[in-house]
């Protein structure tokens, strides 16, 4: 990843959402983006040119957009017709972007354009979102790495977010090794970023 | 096994392209079932010996297109679906109504200049029978605009069961709630389901009162406590000491309906039964 001082940044063309540039590079905001600030906080995997990359929950594609910057090929994955239409903007610019329109809870409906993956990230806000991730394990490449943004007020906003955490890594730990866990504080509230691999 | 892909079918006697025209490939995807059990994901190689491509730019060149075709028709067939002609259907029969008033107002006093008989009394006559009094009483231009404000007002009641039966499609949640016509009603005030959804209960439960709430936030007058939502039995037929609970229980049961509408787009019956219960339970006087 590439960093100019402490800030995150991602070669590509810029003007996707209004971003920043900084010496040529677009500035990759951890406030608006969890994958920056898991990236600025220390954590995750690193992004190479040859990986194909499964991004569940892309919305609007801005973050999709800087993950594009540096992998080989990304699959978007989104649901709603609204966000979908911004994210096909994006894609229409960046050709290493395979926008799919479907729901990421139900695979079947995407899997017939799927390749093996080395990473799947996923940000949905959804309360089964272990769930969703174990679906999805079947275009994981042994070895491949899973980064699941856990929203915790997604999955119960009543209860605490810490006892949440606690019931997606037991789930998570069914399939999954799981290597990293951290909160995204300051950057963003009740989120957790769990870092996965797959047992080879 | 057999898979079949974007591409083509792949199997251990090996793969039959389905040709290299995005249209035509997204077509055959769209209709592509897929059991998990037995899937395995593609690999682009086989897709490269099948003859799709030559290179993996191509290869990815190709899926995109069809990808991207698929999502264009998914997009347009969500917005033909859902909520953007209930808005115009909604937003017409209101148009209709003020026409129909104003029409009906003109033709009564039109009539009574000419037919002194016609005394104050007829004006409480419900508008249908007055309507039918003036065709028939008038001549020539009257009588003609008195049966075109009938035809009117049967296209409007029409139209009136379309709303409301494209409401309970578009609106399940919110419609079971207060019924298809006044959740039709919200949507076209907040502008679209995506509004409405984002709106908070307190913000629905004065929607359509405006005037008022703003004439409050002003300063002096007392606050509105319903909007549109008023037009619900179960908020205009309450005692007045407890409409305003109920007004806001079922504005905030419908901020939740709403929410449901937009992002599920299907009836709920557990929170249905739940909310219903709640909202009666605040019109039972304390």
């Amino acid at each position: 990843m590439i960093r100019l001082g402490n800030v995150l940044v991602s070669p590509g063309e810029g003007g996707v959402y209004g971003e920043r540039t900084l010496d040529g590079y677009r500035v990759w905001d951890p406030y608006r983006s969890k994958l920056a600030a898991l990236y600025t906080l220390g954590g995750g995997v690193d992004l190479t040119p040859d990986m194909r990359v499964l991004y569940l929950g892309a919305a609007n594609g801005t973050t999709v957009s800087h993950v594009a910057d540096y992998a080989g090929t990304v699959y978007a994955v989104e649901f709603a017709p609204r966000p979908m239409q911004d994210l096909l903007e994006v894609a229409r610019r960046r050709k290493k972007i395979v926008p799919i329109m479907a729901d990421a809870g139900r695979p079947e409906e995407y899997a017939p354009f799927m390749e093996a993956v080395d990473l799947i990230y996923q940000d949905v806000a959804q309360p089964d979102q272990v769930g969703i991730a174990e679906r999805n394990l079947v275009f994981l490449k042994p070895g491949g790495h899973f980064i699941l943004m856990l929203k915790t007020r997604s999955v119960d906003v009543r209860r605490d977010p810490v006892e949440v955490l606690g019931e997606a890594l037991a789930g998570l730990g069914r399939r999954l090794d799981v290597v990293d866990v951290r909160w995204l504080e300051p950057y963003h509230h009740d989120h957790a970023a769990i870092v996965c691999s797959r047992r080879g | 096994m057999l898979q079949r892909y974007w591409f083509g079918d792949v199997d251990e006697q090996g793969c039959r392209a389905a040709g290299t025209d995005p249209a035509a490939l997204a077509e055959r995807a769209a209709a592509l079932r897929t059991g998990m059990e037995s899937y395995v994901p593609i690999d682009w190689e086989v897709a490269r010996d099948c003859g799709v491509a030559r290179t993996r730019e191509e290869y990815v060149d190709l899926l995109r297109a069809v990808c991207i075709t698929l999502a264009r028709e998914k997009i347009a067939v969500s917005y033909r679906a859902r909520d953007v002609e209930l808005l115009q259907m909604v937003r017409m029969l209101d148009e209709l109504d003020n026409v129909i008033n104003l029409l009906s107002e003109r033709s009564a006093e039109w009539y009574q200049v000419t037919t002194p008989s016609f005394s104050r009394k007829y004006r409480s006559l419900p508008a249908k029978k007055m309507l039918d009094l003036v065709r028939r009483g008038a001549r020539g231009g009257l009588s003609d605009v008195a049966g075109d404000i009938e035809r009117l007002a049967g296209t409007r009641s029409r139209l009136m069961r379309e709303v409301s039966a494209r409401a309970d499609e578009v609106l399940p949640n919110t419609s079971a709630l207060i019924g298809g016509l006044v959740a039709a009603r919200l949507l076209s005030r907040a502008g679209g389901l995506s509004a409405l959804a984002r709106m908070p209960g307190s913000a629905i439960q004065v929607l359509g009162s405006e005037r008022a709430l703003f004439s409050h936030l002003r300063g002096g007058t007392p606050p509105p406590k319903h909007g549109i939502i008023f037009q619900h039995r179960r908020v205009h037929n309450a005692p007045r000491e407890v409409r305003g609970r109920v007004a806001r229980v079922l504005a905030a049961k419908l901020a939740i309906a709403a929410r449901l509408d937009y992002y599920r787009g299907e009836a709920v019956p557990e929170f249905i039964r739940d909310a219903q219960e709640k909202i009666d339970g605040a019109g039972v006087a304390a």
